[in-house]
């Protein structure tokens, strides 16, 4: 038997992001004063200091800032399922937004390349955010 | 000058053996070191007046220790959540409420059994509580060697850092690890051991991480007057600062390989009243090789990108123009979160480090975790008593 995967623990700060990517959509706040986007989610722009936001569907396009392969078994979920490489993207839409995420390739990540999100339903039926190449 | 320049002092340190089993609880441990760091001050427990200590929910509360110590009336008491992102914290904090007068004998200790009990990012149990983590954890991503290597591998894309100059951190450190009789680890270890090591996390192999350590390191301080009348020569605490605010994924950082300490550094050394080239040693948190190398350049003993090229050079080594790491670290010596830079670095400014000692050590630097994953740091300057 394999073990589950972690699953997600949404927050009430966090939990229209996990059910944006059920709509395949990356949903983020987007602060009503200023325009600046909030990652993570969370009640004030650290920019502005503004409480009110909306939530958008954000244009997804990134580029790989890093990665990383684990070898390691850390929990027993990863057992079987190592190694596996792990990605951290930088928005195209604020560059100081970066996320983590899983990585659907046969090959490497290469450092600053263009990617697009994979939405990937797990059997639980929870979706996570992973990347793949923006293919030409 | 800052009125907290050299007016604190540490003047005992104490360990306990360093093991992959204690075999007793954190409670002994700590009990154990803060005895033997007032045997080394020539005071007893009749004299502590305040503790302060460090957690992440894994070890024994201050107060159960005031209690086994007799102190029946605790005139400063800290106990504060975290690891290494607040060891020099402790320190700092002790040395401003000396000054201020609220306490006498203050004893900062750390007590972990990090390998047979708990174990960072080997729990499955979150270190911190960050925000951060219900987004990373879903993916596989949820422990240090995890959150430090993916920043050492964007340094080596931006900067064509090299395997081997993370592994030069790691040799250089074994070879002092070699002549200390603490250390974990003292079998010699070359380059191509390093590189031959397994992989933990890519670009991390076995020797860029850190040990896992059952173990304690106390240290007493009391004021600088008052401690030159005690047993041992005084380490002046010359300079302390506080760092931090963001994590590594908050959205104020664009550069993952630019730290907290990078802010930090000029006003510890303006309150120091010294810069990075009068340091004759420095002991910086090595969680990993990699922290050590953004701290070089953070702490600006070479610019940033050249902390590798700075490494090789040999300026780091034993014999080089500021050795790192002079018990080994925590690659080699041993896992305390800290308190253990802090005891060597006394030591080495005693001069009773022995085989290791770097001569004539005057001035010396000592680091908490730079600022990732918990996104707060500290650091303090250290300086022999001139009288
Ligand atoms: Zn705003």
């Amino acid at each position: 038997m394999i073990d589950e995967l972690p699953e997600p623990m949404p927050d009430l700060d966090s939990l229209p992001f996990w059910e944006g990517l059920k709509a395949n959509e990356l949903r983020l706040q987007k602060c009503s004063a200023c325009g600046a986007l909030r990652w993570p989610a969370r009640a004030i722009c650290n920019r502005c200091s503004a409480f009110e936001a909306e939530w958008i569907a954000c244009r997804e396009d990134a580029r790989i800032a890093s990665w990383i392969r684990t070898h390691q078994v850390f929990a027993p979920a990863y057992r079987d399922r190592v190694p596996y490489v792990v990605v951290q993207v930088v928005l195209e839409a604020q560059a100081d937004i970066r996320l983590i995420g899983g990585w659907q390739a046969d090959r490497d990540p290469v450092y600053r390349e263009a990617v697009v999100p994979r939405y990937s339903k797990r059997p639980s039926g929870t979706v996570v955010l992973d990347w793949a190449p923006r293919e030409p | 000058m800052s009125a907290f320049r050299d007016q604190t002092a540490i003047v005992g340190i104490g360990y306990t053996p360093f093991s992959k089993s204690s075999g007793v609880t954190t409670l002994t441990l700590a009990l154990r070191a803060i005895a033997a760091a007032l045997e080394d001050a020539g005071l007893s427990a009749k004299d502590v007046d305040g503790l302060a200590t460090f957690r992440v929910g894994d070890s024994v509360l201050p107060m159960v220790v005031a209690q086994s110590l007799g102190i029946r009336d605790l005139r400063f008491h800290l106990d504060q959540f975290g690891g290494g992102s607040v060891s020099h914290a402790m320190v700092g904090q002790a040395a401003l409420a000396l000054h201020a007068g609220v306490a006498e004998t203050i004893v900062v200790y750390r007590a972990l059994n990090a390998r047979s009990g708990f174990r960072m990012g080997g729990t499955g149990r979150p270190l911190v509580d960050a925000v951060e983590t219900q987004y990373q954890a879903p993916y596989g991503y949820f422990t240090p060697p995890q959150q430090f290597a993916m920043a050492a591998r964007a340094h080596m894309d931006r900067y064509g850092t090299k395997p081997e100059h993370l592994g030069q951190i790691a040799v250089q450190q074994r070879a002092f690890a070699r002549d200390n009789e603490r250390a974990m680890m003292r079998a010699p270890m070359t380059m191509s051991d390093y590189l031959a090591a397994r992989y933990v996390v890519e670009p991390f192999r076995l020797f860029d991480c850190c040990l896992e350590t059952d173990g304690a390191v106390a240290l007493v301080l009391t004021r600088a007057e008052r401690a030159r009348d005690l047993r041992q020569t005084p380490v002046l605490i010359r300079g302390a600062a506080w760092g931090g605010g963001q994590t590594l994924y908050s959205n104020e950082i664009e550069d993952t390989n630019r730290t907290a300490a990078a802010d930090m550094a000029p006003r510890l050394y303006a309150m120091a009243g010294v810069g990075p080239s009068d340091f004759d040693l420095a002991e910086l948190y090595d969680c990993f090789t990699y922290s050590v190398l953004v701290q070089l350049e953070d702490y600006g003993f070479c610019k940033k990108g050249e902390g590798g090229p700075f490494v090789a050079s040999g300026a780091t080594a034993r014999g080089g123009a500021m050795p790192v790491n002079t018990h080994g670290g925590f690659l080699s010596e041993g896992y305390v979160h800290g308190l253990n830079h802090v005891a060597e670095a006394v030591s080495q400014l005693r001069h009773t480090a022995g085989a290791r000692q770097v001569p004539d050590a005057e001035l010396a630097l000592s680091t908490a975790q730079p600022g990732y994953v918990a996104g707060s740091t500290a650091a303090i300057v250290l300086r022999r008593d001139a009288a």
